[in-house]
């Protein structure tokens, strides 16, 4: 027993918590329970809970299904908020996923970004990412097909005072600080009902651990406040979608090594190299950082999301911006990935994004030019004669470029690469049968 | 560093060379300072020359006494005159000068300080080399030098700021000029005595706490006399500090701990930590608890309530070193009486065996990450390997015996000797190679005063000149000094890395065997303890095989006492410690009366080690070995000749062949035969699980050795079957499938097909019921019921299958052929290849298939269909219920079925037009297919890959589990033991099944593009 594992204990005495929730995430990036009574807790901490993985999306097969789920009392957490009976509190644990004699699962997307991080290290290099989530909120979630209503008619910035859910940006900021999750910024954005909460930066193993835990929390605390969360990609067709741009820089020792003050833009070598690994690699990761079906409704040209692969500096239409330098803050020096949206699973995403970059680091990949123009407002031939590629422009785009790549198996790990590639296909043709409203609306009246 | 060739006109530059200065000018420079004289030394000052050629790097000694005379100037010819008759100057003097450009420099700096080295002081005063200062003293020289009353109870010095570091990093750096002096003055003068590593780290120890002290007294000054009147300090030292064996350039390691106001205290503590680390040494208060998030210092009760409840296992390791150094000595004095019971009731906490097992653990991750073999102090063999194992065998065994209960490695080493928890031989060697590399991380450290464990590397000649010189070493006769110094090395490095054989599994042996004599007290309990602590899982049952291992009084159990420890060791290393063990023990009963077997393992490290490996590694193995022991001769063999990779397949089978025909018996035939294939399947399996050979080789011994018992039971047969009449006809054995191929693996059947052709005047009635009887009766005679690994013959590919005769006359198979023969037969026929029997039959029958297997024109587009449909059902419906696709060797994705089918549709396609394609070998066709450009060379590669990796993959997992298998398994100990055959690191066997999924993906890519497109 260790001194985390007992202060967890202690914890749950002096404050009579009843149920200690252990979390995972599976391949897909949905958030998997098993609540505990805290007398077994002591024992899952020895041996972990054992429980059937086959019934976890890309987890294991049928007939070898024993898996372990091992609570990292590190994530230890209290939940803010009382049970249903009203006056006792739950608490939270991240878990790591082994297999029965004790070694790593690689289906555990945990260990998936442990490994990248780890690789990282070995290079001599610690990641540290925040991200802007945005996310809708909603009336409410009709799953008939009916398109949501927003929760409000705001829009960016805007400070909305006839909110049907006034508290509720403030009552989310104190429940993610209650569980140790800085938020860094929060405002209204461009959408109605549309919110962003940028949390402060951590490593990037914290940072999606808090990501998953963000989720929960804002989904719960729309409920309090009789609204629904919703981190959907695109919820509306005409409302710009929700984006999940992510900071991102790495440090050696305590030494930013994105930053040098003698570059142009005080952008490193090791930060130029980063970047156009992210670059290149791009199409290959899109099936990761924008995963689902409706993901690609989002990343359509005259939005706010990328659609090429370039990147820039005030250029807000590129696939990677580099933020503008603060002077004399050379450790915040960053670059910002803005094709991620807000429902990738983020232990994946870092971890491909954080492989790309470091492949290009490794391989000494040379930067291309910024892109000074406004991508959105190039012509196709002209994007096309300035040699910049197009984002996937749909999941199977994004699968058919996926499926070619090694080093998104490398990443990942053969296991949970081929399991991404089988569902993320049957979900492709799951789509492709549908008849849209849109083709209905288009086709039906003049065909 | 290379050296200018030596003026041949300037005579006098030569016999300097001659005494070790390799500077061109020296001579001339050595006459400026007045010691030489044309060829010679100058008479008076010849001691004072010989002693300058005998510093470590003469040349630089050389050059920094023209410094120090010039920086001395007019006092120079004091310093001149003392250095020729004071033996002790000279030694110390030129130690230093030649042994540390740091210290030179401080002495260049200080030219004055050069009396602190003389033999007389001052009147009154003589500089006693039998002697060192105490603790006290130097606390006292310490104190005096910032102002501070060293008679207080808490002094303060009159100096603050950059002035007081200053001063305290000249009286540390005085002090240790003094140690390396005394260290250092036997190099030159060797009638010196000569200072004990042990006794210089003590000592360095004292001066670090003396410059603590001296910081604390300025930190009091700079914080506030009166602010800190109320607080009571103590700075304990943990790590080499607080064992008082500090290396010259290290860390401090310290805990605070007070009484008074926490915030006075921790500033007093903080800055007494900034104005040390500025002025001499890194003050490191990370051990502390909690760590780099904990408060600084705590109360006396804060320290011992977190121990009580918060500490782990390394912690109270770290305790073990605790001792008070400077501040409030009382104060620190209580805190190690408090916290010392804990450290020894730690080990009766229930996770103890398992922390010790983490802590074992990053010793060896050291070991692992340190490759570099210039390393002293990480790495396996070096000087933390030593501590830490000390310290381990400490937390174990120190609860019962207070006599383990010191700080200081080389005390406790001595202490674990004599209370008999470790030989005692074994603890004074040990102590001597702890010394010796102790001394050569000290010499690398004075060099520069730098924080540096690495020994010079083997082009730095200069250096290892130095550091040999620096030493003490001398050429030997055989050997210069460079060469003495690195042979000692690797001796002492191999020494040490023995270690855990001696200090943990010999006593245990000992005490098991109970060996008359023996001093050693382990008892039962204890000794399974130390197992569990070091890995195995059932220590009681390992404890019992010892035991009967080593009963007796025989010269079998005398050898194998002195055997175990070094193979428990090896075995501790395995997937399997426990079954391997049992599998030795075996071994060793079935060789009990043999002479060579214990001579073997004793002589022969590498055959010991490989046999521990394979024992603990394969099931198969471990189940076969017991039978045939004699493989073991084979183990010690080393090289690409040893008879353990390189024994020719043919020449196998010729002597298996021979040896099987002295038989006229068909049993003693058939036990024959069995044993001389069990022992060439034992020696491929070694080979295979060691990584010796690659898998070519082994399918092709393999098979070599499975024609040749075909070949020897058809012999018998005939024999037994003809007798003296002539034979109605003549028999030729077929090889199908993987044995056609000649691929065949560990439990592989063998697929073939006999053809029979009538012998003069014989009917094809007579011959084919003659043939079938032979056929039948050698079958049946190979698979008779045998403790060995079956011996299947399958006979299911002959034309109608089951239903068919057994045999059949070339011309009847070549009539079914014609009228009868399916695509899938035809494909099955390009991997048909005479195998035993009759060779010119063998000849005419392959002769006769060659237009079914290589069709004229290629196949037509509906059999090429015919054979996907049929590989696509295959996929569909062969893969045995519950068995994982992806990690399925034969039928799973990019396995073998998967690049076999792809090679044998491109034969049928192609064969006819490029002769080069008609193999039977997937390899060899993969090969021919690449030449010919049917396909890419990456495409040929990544096949040829996945092929390779899934039959090897195949035969390890058959092995390591000791059945055939065709699964590799997803977790466990089987997987741990395939990842580790296959060369993976043992921490994450996943990584082991994340690779082979990689190769047979891109494998499967292949054929999904080839198999299915041409």
């Amino acid at each position: 027993m260790d001194r985390q594992q007992e202060f967890v204990l202690r914890t749950l005495d002096e404050r009579d918590i009843r149920f200690v929730r252990l979390w995972f995430t599976d391949v897909l990036g949905y958030l998997k329970s098993v609540a505990i009574a805290p007398a077994e807790l002591e024992g899952a901490f020895a041996e972990g809970i054992g429980f059937d993985g086959s019934s976890i999306e890309g987890f294991s097969r049928v007939y070898e299904s024993d898996m372990v789920a091992k609570p990292d009392p590190s994530t230890f957490q209290v939940l803010p908020w009382e049970d249903a009976d009203g006056d006792h509190y739950s608490a939270r644990m991240l878990c790591d996923i082994t297999m029965p004699d004790g070694s790593p699962s690689w289906a555990d997307p945990r260990h998936v970004l442990r490994r990248a991080l780890s690789r990282a290290a070995e290079a001599g290099f610690t990641c540290y990412v925040h991200p802007e989530i945005e996310f809708y909120l909603l009336r409410d979630l009709p799953d008939d097909g009916t398109p949501p209503v927003p929760a409000d008619t705001g829009g960016y910035f805007d400070q909305a005072s006839h909110d049907i859910a006034p508290h509720f940006r403030r009552r989310c900021i104190d429940s993610l600080e209650a569980m140790g999750i800085s938020v860094e910024f929060s405002h209204h954005e461009g959408g109605p009902g549309q919110q962003e909460i940028d949390l402060r930066y951590a490593d990037a193993l914290t940072m999606a651990d808090n990501i998953m835990t963000f989720r929960y929390l804002v989904k719960e605390v729309a409920i309090t406040q009789g609204v629904r969360a919703s981190f959907m990609p695109k919820p509306f067709t005409q409302h710009p979608g929700s984006a999940m741009h992510t900071h991102v820089s790495l440090f050696e020792g305590d030494q930013n090594a994105f930053h040098d003050a003698a570059e142009p833009y005080e952008l490193s070598k090791t930060g130029k190299a980063f970047v156009a690994g992210v670059l290149r690699h791009a199409r290959e990761m899109s099936a990761v950082t924008n995963q689902f079906v409706n993901s690609y409704k989002r990343l359509v040209v005259g939005g706010e999301a990328p659609t090429a692969v370039c990147w820039g500096h005030a250029n807000r239409s590129a696939l990677v911006r580099v933020p503008m330098y603060s002077p004399g803050k050379a450790s915040s020096r960053r670059v910002e990935v803005r094709s991620l949206d807000s429902a990738a699973n983020p232990y994946l995403a870092y971890a491909v994004i954080l492989g790309a970059g470091l492949k290009g680091i490794a391989e000494g990949y040379e930067l291309p030019p910024a892109a000074e123009d406004n991508v959105w407002s190039l012509t196709e031939g002209e994007r096309r004669a300035m040699g910049y590629q197009t984002l996937p422009q749909n999941l199977d785009g994004a699968l058919q470029a996926f499926e070619q790549s090694d080093l998104m198996a490398e990443i990942l790990g053969e296991h949970v690469y081929d399991f991404f590639l089988r569902n993320k296909r049957s979900e492709w043709d799951a789509y492709r049968r549908n008849v849209t409203p849109y083709e209905l609306a288009t086709y039906l009246p003049t065909l | 560093m290379t050296t200018p060739p030596v003026a041949r006109d300037r005579r006098p530059a030569r016999a300097p060379a001659r005494l070790g200065f390799t500077e061109p000018d020296a001579g001339q420079r050595l006459a400026d300072l007045g010691w030489w004289d044309g060829d010679d030394a100058v008479p008076a000052a010849a001691l004072v020359v010989w002693a300058l050629a005998r510093a470590a790097d003469p040349d630089l000694a050389l050059t920094a006494v023209e410094r120090l005379r010039e920086s001395l100037g007019e006092a120079w010819s004091e310093l001149e005159e003392a250095l020729r008759v004071d033996q002790g100057l000279r030694g110390r003097l030129f130690g230093v000068l030649g042994g540390s450009t740091a210290l030179g420099d401080h002495l260049i700096n200080q030219p004055e300080r050069w009396r602190l080295l003389r033999t007389v002081l001052a009147p009154g005063r003589v500089h006693d080399t039998s002697r060192m200062p105490s603790a006290e003293d130097r606390c006292r020289t310490h104190l005096d030098a910032v102002g501070a009353d060293a008679d207080a109870d808490a002094p303060v010095a009159n100096v603050t700021g950059p002035s007081a570091v200053e001063l305290l990093r000249l009286a540390w750096r005085d002090d240790v000029l003094l140690l390396a002096a005394a260290d250092l003055q036997s190099v030159c003068e060797p009638e010196l005595p000569f200072w004990p590593v042990d006794a210089i780290s003590g000592q360095l120890a004292d001066v670090a706490a003396a410059g603590l002290e001296a910081a604390l007294a300025v930190a009091r000054a700079e914080v506030g006399a009166e602010r800190v009147a109320d607080v009571r300090l103590g700075v304990i030292g943990m790590g080499k500090c607080g064992g008082r064996e500090l290396n010259y350039v290290s860390d401090i390691d310290v805990i605070f701990l007070h009484e008074g106001p926490a915030d006075a205290a921790t500033r007093l503590a903080s800055t007494m930590m900034r104005v040390a680390t500025e002025a001499f040494l890194e003050v490191d208060a990370n051990l502390r608890p909690e760590g780099r998030q904990g408060q600084l210092t705590r109360t006396l009760d804060g320290h011992v309530s977190y121990y009580q409840r918060w500490a782990r296992t390394w912690e109270f390791q770290a305790l073990l070193k605790a001792r008070p150094v400077a501040g409030d000595l009382e104060l620190g004095r209580e805190y190690c009486e408090a916290l010392a019971p804990m450290v020894w009731s730690a080990a009766e906490r229930d996770d103890f065996v398992a922390d010790v097992r983490a802590m074992r653990k990053r010793v060896e991750d050291h070991i692992r990450h340190d490759v570099a073999d210039r390393e002293l102090k990480l790495g396996r063999g070096g000087l933390r390997d030593v501590e830490f194992a000390v310290q381990l065998l400490q937390l174990v065994h120190g609860r019962g015996d207070e006599s383990l209960r010191g700080q200081n490695t080389l005390e406790t080493l001595a202490a674990l000797g004599e209370g008999g928890y470790i030989g005692r031989d074994d603890a004074a060697n040990l102590a001597a190679s702890y010394r010796f590399l102790r001394m050569l991380e000290h010499r690398v450290q004075l060099q520069r005063l730098r924080r540096t464990h690495l020994f010079p590397s083997d082009d730095d000649t200069a250096g290892l000149r130095w550091l040999a010189r620096a030493a003490k070493l001398r050429a030997d006769g055989r050997r210069d000094a460079v060469g003495v110094l690195q042979a000692e090395r690797s001796r002492t490095t191999v020494r040490v890395r023995r270690l855990h054989e001696k200090l943990f599994y010999r006593p245990l042996l000992e005490s098991v065997a109970k060996v008359a004599g023996s001093d050693l007290v382990l008892t039962e309990e204890s000794a399974t303890r130390r197992l569990a602590a070091l890995g195995w899982s059932s220590p009681s049952g390992a404890l019992k095989h010892v035991a009967a291992l080593t009963a007796g009084t025989s010269r079998a159990a005398r050898i194998q006492r002195a055997l175990l420890p070094v193979l428990l060791d090896q075995l501790g290393h395995t997937a399997d410690p426990d079954h391997g063990l049992l599998a030795y023990r075996k071994v060793s009963e079935a060789l009990a009366d043999t002479p060579w077997f214990l001579a073997l393992l004793r002589d022969e490290g590498l055959a010991a080690d490989r046999l521990m490996y394979v024992l603990g590694t394969s099931r198969w193995v471990a189940e076969m070995m017991p039978r045939s022991p004699e493989v073991l001769r084979l183990l010690g063999g080393d090289g690409p000749t040893a008879e353990l990779v390189a024994r020719d397949p043919a020449e196998v089978a010729q002597s298996l062949r021979a040896a099987v025909a002295r038989h006229t018996d068909p049993r003693s035939a058939g036990n024959v035969a069995r044993s001389l294939r069990r022992v060439e399947l034992l020696r491929v399996a070694c080979a295979d699980l060691l990584g010796l050979t690659d898998v070519a080789s082994v399918c092709r011994a393999l098979t070599g050795v499975w024609a040749a018992v075909l070949q020897a039971a058809l012999d018998a047969a005939i024999r037994e079957r003809a007798g003296d009449t002539p034979a109605p006809a003549t028999i030729a054995i077929i090889g199908m499938g993987r044995l056609g191929g000649g691929e065949l693996g560990y439990g592989s059947d063998a697929d073939v097909v006999a053809v029979c052709e009538p012998t003069e005047g014989a009917t094809d009635q007579e011959a084919t019921s003659y043939a079938r009887g032979v056929v039948e009766s050698a079958i049946a005679a190979l698979g008779a019921p045998s403790p060995d690994p079956a011996l299947e013959v399958d006979t299911k590919l002959r034309p109608e299958g089951r239903s068919g005769p057994l045999v059949r006359t070339l011309s009847s198979y070549a009539d079914y052929l014609r009228r009868w023969a399916q695509t899938w037969e035809c494909q099955a026929l390009l991997r048909a290849r005479p195998v035993a029997g009759d060779e010119a039959l063998g000849q005419r029958f392959t002769e006769m298939i060659a237009p079914y297997r290589y069709p004229e024109g290629g196949l037509p587009d509906e059999q090429a269909t015919e054979i996907r449909r049929m590989k696509a059902r295959v996929d569909a419906e062969r893969l045995p219920r519950g068995a994982d696709r992806a990690l399925h060797t034969k039928l799973g994705t990019g396995g073998l079925a998967d690049v076999e089918w792809t090679v044998q549709l491109l034969q049928l396609q192609h064969a006819a037009a490029v002769p080069e394609l008609r193999t039977p070998s997937t390899l060899d066709a993969l090969e021919a297919l690449q030449a010919a450009d049917l396909l890419s060379a990456s495409d040929a590669a990544e096949l040829a890959a996945g092929w390779t990796t899934a039959t090897r993959a195949r035969g390890i997992a058959t092995l390591v589990r000791g059945k055939p298998t065709d699964q590799l398994p997803r977790s466990g100990r089987e997987l741990a033991g395939i990842a580790s055959a296959l060369g993976f690191p043992e921490d994450d066997p996943g990584e082991c099944v994340d690779e082979y999924r990689r190769v047979t993906r891109h494998a499967r890519a292949v054929v999904d593009r080839v198999f299915s497109a041409v």
